[in-house]
């Protein structure tokens, strides 16, 4: 028979591409802040150095949270759904502090958190409860629309604030969960169907300004080639001019001449494009699948429904927020302002991905506790 | 369970294990187990095919339209910033400066590297612009709003990249405290903008012109010349019509800079390299002259000119128009209170009237008659016709109409010689459209079409050709323009009227020293010019081409001597003694024209002509006096002479001098 005592293998190859990733980031952020901060010892007192913190401790977090049973965070998920709830309305109506525009964050000190963040988690954690625990129901209209609630509350909060990326990744997430968790094709297909409808009204009525401006803005950076199109433009120009090989690292005049803004965070990945070129971003690619089918595999391996929907929703989550990030850097998709995970400079970024790559090693670690 | 939980972990005893949460499922259902491994493959398809959509569209930036991409991001980095070239000077004839380059001090804004400037929101101009309009409106006095418009104008255009001059003409003191600030507004410039003195003003204004900015209108046309918005421009006289020599090629820096618009290193310079003088055939000190005796005798004239040339090469040695005005106003900032002043002065003196206005040429125009009498057959100079102060016309339709046709005077009978020198009307009537006394030819005339036929043969009618822009034409009627024009047939009192230089005929000042010219030459009608000579920057010398001439008229010598010698008689003892030269011989026609409405008592005003040459015998240089109010003999006439006098007199005071 064997115990929960037995060794437990720690999925390291996850880890080290996590690690792997955040320090790509690390030099990505580094060669982005050289125009400000300077090189060599001195750049770390930007946000390189921030990074290199919040990294520590985000692995650090990683292994602790990695050492808890999964199961138990579904006990205090609730607890901490409201909490994040209660987070969410404090950003927009008393203590938001706009930055670039919208309420996203809260201040602590020289601590900017954004609650959006580790919500995508707790949202996770929620659902995977709510589904795990009504699985046998799920196709039933009310199980199946209350976790869609579960989701949504959170999503229009955030899309208040006004953070479209993270509010369509919450119901990204709700998406991948309840088809991991058997919801029938016609239920799936028949949200999504609505969701489609309801796009144009949405873009009329509830779609703010500046959202729609972002949208024509895609549709024709060219029109406001020195106002918002500029980031637009110039992201897509350091992308193009890296080509096979790049422009060499730190060597990107787009990047180093401060054409392109914003490129510790939202623009990191043009940075990449512009001085390490395809080959360096089939690097970053190779590693996110690594890491991403690292994290299906923590789903196959759970024996239990819960385990298994959380690891799944954390793929998404990780996912999802890759593809939008890169997919704006490409043109792709409008501007969002979604983090590119592990790398983009932000400690809540990466806490939250390092604390959701914990909960995979903590649902790896625990595939053979129920074989008592 | 969670004290018990943490309180296991923390300790360290043992791991944590926590209770079961839920039942788990059954393992290894298989057929749930087949579904759980197709929902992850699934799943890791979607993995596969994201990346898959992302690669594929970084193939095609990066490795399809790479290069493309890589060009933007160079031009991107990369600003040609244009060097403005030294403009040529400008010379009289005897090497007199007629205008300095001076540099002025300009405060410019480069609305690309404004921050805060965001042209969807509802306040383009944002905090940053804002803040940077406020401080330059405390250092140059325009005020905040009238800079966020020009910043906001210019990132809106094409070209937001050059410096948009926001005030010229700043003190250097003020461009010195500009200077000072510049590190705290990005997108804000010290432009140094070269700039025109005219060391003579108003004396030589209408022929130098002046140098202004590009309007937005013509910037599309010069932009493949090469020019920037905020370049200078020649806008009129030689300024103008020599722009392209005067200007110099541009030169080009091409210089790396952030985004901010800082130069980070200059890459290439390609030199400006200066513009070339030019030296003009005027001679200042004439100029100088000839300006003071038309003022002497402008009396009531709301404008006068005149014109000194030399009838052999077409050189103009002095060009005035009065009134002029000093072209210094337009080098800085204009002062609009002054060009305000300028426009609505019913002088007119931003024209230059001796090519851009036309006038009824008076008795002037009776060289024209003549001339034309005498090589088609219609007079001799022996020919004899008398006035009576008054010819009668029969009108074509009831010949027991009559119409009177007024001479000056009753001159009695004259020849043709005595015709000009007393300036006879009834005789050129004769000459220009012949007479008819009950239905009887009595004369036979040129008739409005030959003498229309003359008349542009001499010049009229078409522009001079000379080096200024904005001539007038002027016009030579006959019967299919008027029919045109004014919608009635022609009468044969048309052709009266033309033949003396009234009615609808109409020259300028310039036309009609070429005339003059045309008979004191021997025939040739000149394009007259203002350049003599263009020296490069580099030291080449090239001279402008000494004659140049735009028709011959060829009539015979013969007739030309006539024509002579009438106008000397016309000088000596005719209508024009007024025009005597001490100095000199000097032949010459006057004309009185009448112009407007006519007066309560039956008078009209009159526009005073002189156009002469001399010497008599030998010609050299030709003059026309215009004014607009006056008599030929009366007050153009002495004016004329004394510019020849003068001329003559301080010839022939060099010559005697000269060992």
């Amino acid at each position: 028979m064997r115990s929960w005592r037995e060794t437990r293998p720690f999925d390291y190859i996850m880890l080290a591409a996590a690690i792997a990733l955040t320090g790509y980031g690390l030099l990505l952020i580094y060669s982005g802040s050289i125009n400000t901060m300077g090189t060599g010892l001195e750049n770390l007192q930007g946000p390189t150095g921030r990074q290199l913190v919040f990294g520590v401790l985000a692995v650090m977090a990683c292994v602790v949270v990695s050492r808890f049973d999964y199961r138990w965070l579904a006990q205090g998920s609730v607890i901490m759904y409201v909490g994040l709830i209660a987070a969410l309305i404090f950003v927009l109506t008393i203590h938001g502090t706009a930055e670039y525009g919208s309420r996203r964050w809260i201040n602590l000190g020289p601590f900017h958190i954004q609650p959006s963040e580790i919500g995508k988690l707790v949202v996770i954690l929620v659902l995977a409860r709510y589904l795990s625990d009504h699985q046998e129901d799920i196709n039933t209209p009310r199980v199946f629309f209350t976790s869609l609630m579960i989701a949504a509350v959170p999503s229009l909060l955030v899309f208040i604030e006004p953070d479209l990326g993270s509010a369509s990744i919450f119901l990204f997430i709700w998406l991948g969960m309840v088809i991991m968790a058997g919801a029938s094709m016609k239920l799936v297909l028949g949200s999504i169907g609505m969701a489609l409808a309801a796009t144009p009204f949405a873009i009329i009525a509830v779609i703010r300004d500046y959202q729609r401006d972002r949208i024509s803005l895609f549709l024709d950076p060219n029109k406001e080639a020195l106002g918002d199109g500029f980031n637009i433009l110039q992201a897509e120009i350091s992308i193009g001019s890296g080509g096979l090989f790049g422009q060499g690292f730190t060597e990107g005049p787009q990047t180093q001449l401060d054409y392109l803004r914003t490129q510790t965070t939202d623009y990191v990945f043009s940075v990449l494009g512009e001085e390490l070129g395809f080959i360096g971003a089939m690097i970053l690619f190779s590693l996110y699948i690594l890491l991403l089918t690292r994290g299906l595999r923590a789903a196959g391996m759970s024996q239990d429904v819960f385990g298994r929907l959380v690891a799944v929703g954390v793929v998404i989550f990780i996912l999802f927020q890759t593809f939008i990030n890169i997919a704006v850097n490409l043109r792709l998709f409008p501007v969002t302002g979604i983090p590119l995970p592990f790398i983009s400079a932000g400690g809540s970024s990466l806490v939250t991905v390092f604390i959701a790559i914990g909960l995979l090693q903590s649902v790896v670690m625990r595939r053979n506790q129920v074989t008592l | 369970m969670f004290n018990r939980g943490s309180g296991g972990y923390t300790t360290g005893r043992k791991p944590w294990r926590s209770e079961p949460w839920r039942q788990p499922d059954a393992p290894d259902d298989s057929e749930n187990s087949f579904a759980l491994k197709r929902k992850i493959f699934f799943f890791g398809m979607g993995i596969f095919f994201m990346f898959g959509i992302l690669t594929l569209q970084l193939a095609r930036m990066q490795l399809v339209n790479g290069e493309r991409y890589q060009n933007r991001a160079e031009t991107n980095a990369l600003r040609q910033v244009p060097i403005v070239p030294v403009r040529g000077l400008i010379y009289d004839r005897n090497g007199e400066p007629l205008v300095e380059n001076k540099a002025t001090f300009a405060a410019a804004v480069v609305a690309a590297d404004i921050p805060g400037v965001d042209l969807i929101s509802d306040q383009p101009c944002g905090e940053g612009c804002q803040q940077i309009s406020i401080a330059l409106q405390e250092l140059t006095g325009v005020p905040a709003a009238e800079i966020e418009e020009t910043i906001v104008a210019r990132a809106s255009s094409n070209d937001p990249f050059s410096p948009a001059v926001v005030k010229s003409g700043l003190s250097e003191e003020n461009a010195f405290k500009l200077r000072e600030q510049l590190a705290s507004l990005p997108g804000v410039r010290v432009v140094v903008e070269p700039s025109r003195s005219y060391t003579h003003g108003a004396l030589v204004s209408h022929v130098l012109g002046f140098v202004g900015p590009i309007d937005e209108s013509e910037f599309d046309e010069l932009a493949k010349g090469g020019y920037q918005l905020n370049d200078r421009i020649g806008k009129t006289g030689i300024e103008a019509t020599y722009e392209n020599i005067l200007r110099g090629i541009t030169g080009v820096r091409q210089v790396e800079t952030d985004a901010s618009g800082r130069d980070i290193r200059v890459i290439q310079e390609q030199p400006a390299q200066a513009g070339s003088n030019i030296v003009l055939s005027i001679d200042l000190d004439l100029q100088a002259k000839t300006e003071q005796f038309v003022r002497e005798h402008m009396g009531t004239s709301l404008n006068a000119a005149a014109v000194v040339m030399d009838v052999h090469t077409g050189e103009i040695l002095a060009l005035v128009s009065l009134p002029t005005y000093d072209n210094n106003i337009f080098t800085g900032e204009v002062d609009e209170a002054a060009l305000e002043k300028l426009l609505t002065d019913p002088g007119k003196p931003l024209l230059n009237h001796a090519i851009t206005e036309q006038y009824a040429p008076g008795s002037t125009f009776k060289q024209i008659t003549g001339l034309a009498a005498l090589q088609e057959g219609v007079a001799t100079p022996s020919t004899q016709i008398t006035s009576l102060g008054v010819l009668y016309v029969e009108s074509e339709i009831d010949p027991t109409i009559k119409y009177p046709f007024k001479d000056w005077s009753a001159l009695g009978t004259l020849n043709f010689y005595r015709g000009i020198a007393m300036s006879s009307d009834v005789y050129f009537y004769y000459l220009s459209g012949g007479f008819v006394e009950g239905g009887r030819t009595v004369f036979s005339g040129l008739g409005a079409s030959r003498l229309a036929d003359w008349a542009r043969r001499f010049g009229l009618g078409e522009p001079t050709g000379i080096d200024l822009p904005g001539e007038v034409t002027g016009i030579v009627p006959d019967p299919e323009w008027k029919e045109e024009t004014i919608g009635d047939p022609w009468y044969i009192g048309d052709t009266y009227n033309m033949g003396i230089g009234q009615g609808y005929v109409a020259a300028t000042p310039m036309q009609m020293l070429l005339v003059t010219a045309a008979i004191a030459n021997g025939g040739e009608v000149l394009i007259p010019h203002l350049i003599k000579e263009v020296r490069t920057a580099t030291g080449d010398v090239i001279k402008a081409k000494t004659s140049n001439v735009k028709r011959n008229l060829n009539v015979d010598p013969r007739n030309i001597n006539v024509m002579r010698e009438a106008m000397r008689q016309a000088v000596a003892d005719g209508s024009a003694t007024t025009g005597k030269a001490r100095s000199v011989e000097v032949a010459g026609k006057t004309g009185t024209a009448e112009f407007g409405e006519q007066r309560p008592n039956g008078t009209y005003m009159e526009h005073g002509w002189f156009t002469g040459y001399a010497p008599y015998n030998n010609p050299e240089i030709a003059v026309v006096v215009f004014l607009e109010q006056g008599g030929g003999a009366l007050s153009a006439a002495p004016a004329a002479g004394k510019i020849l006098n003068y001329y003559f007199e301080r010839k022939n005071a060099a010559q005697g001098s000269a060992p």
